[in-house]
C-alpha cells in the first residue's frame, strides 16, 4: 500500500541509529571533560553564575560562541593583569577611558569571582584555539634593522596593550605621536612610576635596566 | 482556494504574532546595526537588543511552524481539529509566555541587578544565548508546546489517517520539543554548558527545524504545483533522512575548539561536510517539481519557497560549507564570519520557509480566489537583494577580522572599531532596505484579500 515505506524506515530507524551514536559520544565526552580543565572550585562557579546573571554572552563571545560584538573572552585571564579586569569589570571608563562596555553595576566581589571563573576558563584545554596569529611576528618586523629602542619595546610586549601605527592593543593609549605629546623627563618617571604621573594609571612599573630606559625614551621621542 | 475545515484558521493567529515579532526582529535589527557604529545609540545596550533580535527570530518561526501544522493536520486528516478552544488556549499561552518574557529583557536592560539569580538561573534572563528565556518561561513554552502537539496527535487519531507528510511533520515537532530540554538544566562547567546548549541549536536548526521545512515544503509543493503525493512524499523522505544522517554527528563542529576532545574535529569535519547534499537534493526536487506542473495558480506562493529552497542552500549549505572544516575554522570560529552565514542561513532556510507557507495557505484561510501579487514579489525582491549585501558585507568583515585578528594578530577592537568600520555603515544602509521590505510584506499580510 505504501510505496514509500523502505525509505520511510530508513528515515526513522537511520535517524534513532545516529541518535544513539550521538548519545555514546556524548557520554564519552562528558567522562572526559574533567580531565581536560582544571578543578571547578566554588568560587569558579559563583564567577560563571555572575556571567549568567549579567548576560556577557549578548555581547562578548566565549569560547568563540557568543554576540561578536566585543572581544572573545576565553583566554583573557591570561593576557591582562588580574588587577586590570577587576577594575575594569566595576567601572570599565576608569579603567580605560575608551572602553565601550557600560557600567553594569557589578560589585567588586561579583568582578572577583568572574576574574576566577575567566582564569578557570583560560586553562581549558580548547584543541589549540585560539591558534597564535601565524603573521604576527612578519607584520612587525620593518624593513631595516631593529633600534635598540624598538627591540626593547618588542621584549617588554608593549603591544600588548599600546598601538603603534594602528598595530597592538588597546588597554593603554596609542603611542604612535607620543613623542610630540611627553618630554624625555615625563617618560622616564613615567617609567618609573607610572601612578605617580597618571593616577588610576594600571600600566605595570617597567622593569628593565637604566640603560634600557634610557634607550626606551629615546625611541618613544622619535614617536612624533 | 478556500479551507476545507474550518478550524484551519487558528493558523492565521499564529501567523500574525509570527509576523508581527518577525517587524519587531527587523526594527531592533537595524539598532542593533547602528550599535556596531556607535555602540551609545540606544537606551537599551546592545545585549538587549541582541536578545530581542534572535528570540523574537526564534519565536516567530516556531509561532509560524505552529500556525502551519494546524492547517496541515486536519488537511491531512481529513477532519476538524481535536479541540479549537484548546489551540486559541495555547495560542494565547504563548502570546503572553512571549510578551512577559520580552517586557523581562527590557526590565534587565533599563537595571541589569534586576536579574536575580533564583535557583541558580536568572529571573529574567539566563544569559545563555538564543535560550535567554528564563526557567519560568522555558516551563510556559513546553507546557504550549506540549498542548499544541497533543491537539494534533487526538486530531490524528480521529480518523488514525496517518500520510507520510503529517507523521514527518509532526515527528520534526516532537523532535523540537524534546530537543528544548537539554537547554533547561544548570551545569558547572562552561564546556558541559556550551556542550548541551548546542544539543538545542544545532539539532534545532541542523536537524528538527529541517526535518519540519521537508514536510511543509512537500506539503507546499502539492498545495502549489498539484504535485502527486507518493513522489513528492518519497523525496521528503530522501531529505529529512540525509538531514538526520549528516546533521546529528555534525553537532560535531561546533565542538573543535570548546574544551571537548579532539575526536570531534573528525566526526565534525567530516559529517558536517555533508550538510548541504539534502540541501541540494531540496532544490533539486522543487525545480523538477515545478518545470513538470506549469499551471500554477499560487505565484507568490511558488515564488517564495524557489527562494527559499535556494537561499537555504547558498546560506546553510555553501556559507556553512566555507568554514566548518577544523583547517579553516581555526581561523574563522567566533569571527564574523560565523555571523554572516547564521544572517543569510536562517534567512533562506526559516524566515523565507514561513513566508512560503504564509502565502501558500493565507488565501485559502481567507477565501481569496484572486489576488495581487505586486507586492508580494516588492517584498520578496527588496528583502532577499538586502540579505544579499547584508551577508556579503558581514562576510567581508569577518575576512578582514580573521586576517587581521587572528593571522597578524591586531586587537579586537582595533579592528572591529577601525578597519571594519565601512562594513557596518554598508550592512545598515542594507539594514534599512531589508526592513523597508519586511514593511512591505507586513502590509501584504495584513491586507491580503481585504482590499479590492
Amino acid at each position: 500500500m505504501n510505496s514509500n515505506k523502505g525509505i520511510r524506515n530508513l528515515f526513522i530507524y537511520g535517524g534513532l541509529f545516529f541518535f544513539a551514536v550521538m548519545a555514546v559520544l556524548t557520554y564519552d565526552t562528558m567522562q572526559q571533560l574533567p580531565h581536560r580543565a582544571p578543578e571547578i572550585t566554588d568560587e569558579v562557579n559563583a564567577g560563571k553564575m555572575v556571567w549568567h546573571k549579567y548576560d556577557c554572552i549578548g555581547c562578548h563571545t566565549i569560547l568563540g560562541n557568543g554576540s561578536y560584538f566585543a572581544p572573545d573572552l576565553t583566554k583573557t585571564a591570561q593576557r591582562k593583569p588580574h588587577e586590570y579586569l577587576k577594575n575594569f569589570l566595576i567601572n570599565p571608563k576608569i579603567a580605560n577611558p575608551k572602553a565601550t562596555m557600560p557600567r553594569l553595576g557589578i560589585t567588586e566581589e561579583e568582578a572577583g569571582k568572574l576574574v576566577a571563573f575567566l582564569d578557570w576558563i583560560s586553562k581549558v584545554d580548547t584543541n589549540g584555539w585560539p591558534p597564535k596569529p601565524i603573521l604576527a611576528a612578519p607584520a612587525m618586523v620593518s624593513t631595516g634593522e631593529l633600534s635598540a629602542g624598538q627591540k626593547i619595546y618588542q621584549s617588554l610586549n608593549c603591544s600588548e596593550c599600546h598601538t603603534l601605527n594602528g598595530i597592538g592593543g588597546t588597554m593603554g593609549p596609542d603611542l604612535t605621536h607620543v613623542g610630540s605629546r611627553r618630554d624625555r623627563v615625563w617618560l622616564k618617571g613615567h617609567f618609573k612610576d607610572p601612578q605617580k604621573y597618571v593616577p588610576d594609571s594600571v600600566m605595570p612599573l617597567v622593569i628593565a635596566s637604566d640603560a634600557d630606559i634610557e634607550q626606551l625614551t629615546d625611541y618613544m621621542l622619535t614617536l612624533k | 482556494m478556500t479551507i476545507k475545515y474550518n478550524s484551519q484558521k487558528i493558523a492565521q493567529n499564529f501567523y500574525t504574532f509570527a509576523v508581527l515579532l518577525f517587524l519587531l526582529q527587523a526594527v531592533v535589527g537595524i539598532i542593533a546595526a547602528i550599535q556596531f557604529i556607535w555602540p551609545d545609540f540606544f537606551i537599551l545596550n546592545f545585549n538587549t537588543i541582541r536578545t530581542i533580535h534572535i528570540n523574537a527570530m526564534v519565536v516567530w518561526l516556531l509561532a509560524g511552524m505552529m500556525g502551519a501544522a494546524y492547517y496541515v493536520v486536519p488537511e491531512e486528516s481529513e477532519t476538524e481539529l481535536w479541540s479549537e478552544p484548546l489551540a486559541k488556549i495555547q495560542f494565547y499561552l504563548t502570546v503572553v509566555a512571549t510578551l512577559s518574557v520580552l517586557l523581562g529583557y527590557v526590565w534587565m536592560g533599563l537595571d541589569p541587578q534586576a536579574n536575580k539569580t533564583v535557583f541558580g538561573a536568572g529571573l529574567l534572563n539566563e544569559g545563555r544565548e538564543y535560550i535567554e528565556a528564563p526557567r519560568w518561561a522555558d516551563i510556559l513554552i513546553v507546557a504550549s508546546l506540549l498542548l499544541f502537539l497533543l491537539n494534533c496527535f487526538m486530531t490524528v487519531l480521529k480518523t488514525r489517517k496517518w500520510t507520510g507528510i503529517q507523521g514527518t511533520l509532526l515527528g520534526g515537532l516532537v523532535m523540537l520539543t524534546v530537543l528544548y530540554i537539554p537547554g533547561m538544566f544548570y551545569t558547572r562547567s562552561m564546556v558541559a554548558d556550551q556542550y548541551w546548549w548546542w544539543w538545542v541549536l544545532h539539532l534545532w536548526v541542523e536537524g528538527a527545524w529541517e526535518v519540519v521545512a521537508g514536510a511543509l515544503i512537500a506539503f507546499m509543493l502539492m498545495k502549489l504545483v498539484g504535485a502527486e503525493r507518493g513522489v513528492v512524499e518519497k523525496w521528503m523522505y530522501a531529505e529529512v533522512c540525509l538531514v538526520l544522517f549528516t546533521g546529528i554527528l555534525g553537532t560535531g563542529h561546533h565542538y573543535y575548539w570548546i574544551g571537548t576532545p579532539p575526536y570531534w574535529l573528525w566526526i565534525g569535519g567530516v559529517f558536517s561536510s555533508l550538510e548541504p547534499v539534502p540541501l541540494l537534493i531540496m532544490v533539486w526536487d522543487a525545480l523538477r517539481t515545478t518545470r513538470e506542473n506549469r499551471n500554477i495558480e499560487n505565484r507568490a506562493g511558488m515564488y517564495y519557497i524557489t527562494g527559499h529552497v535556494i537561499f537555504t542552500f547558498v546560506g546553510a549549505g555553501i556559507w556553512g560549507l566555507i568554514h566548518t572544516l577544523p583547517a579553516v575554522n581555526k581561523w574563522t570560529h567566533g569571527t564574523q564570519i560565523t555571523t554572516a552565514h547564521a544572517h543569510l542561513a536562517f534567512y533562506g532556510a526559516y524566515v523565507l520557509l514561513i513566508l512560503s507557507i504564509i502565502y501558500t495557505t493565507l488565501p485559502a484561510i481567507r477565501g481569496i480566489k484572486v489576488y495581487n501579487d505586486s507586492r508580494a514579489f516588492k517584498s520578496f525582491w527588496l528583502m532577499t537583494i538586502s540579505m544579499i549585501f547584508i551577508a556579503l558585507t558581514i562576510t567581508g568583515a569577518g575576512i578582514v577580522q580573521t586576517i587581521m585578528e587572528r593571522l597578524m594578530g591586531l586587537d579586537y577592537i582595533a579592528v572591529k572599531s577601525g578597519y571594519n568600520m565601512w562594513f557596518w555603515i554598508f550592512r545598515a544602509i542594507f539594514g534599512a532596505g531589508f526592513l523597508i521590505g519586511t514593511v512591505v510584506f507586513v502590509k501584504d499580510y495584513f491586507s491580503l484579500g481585504k482590499e479590492q
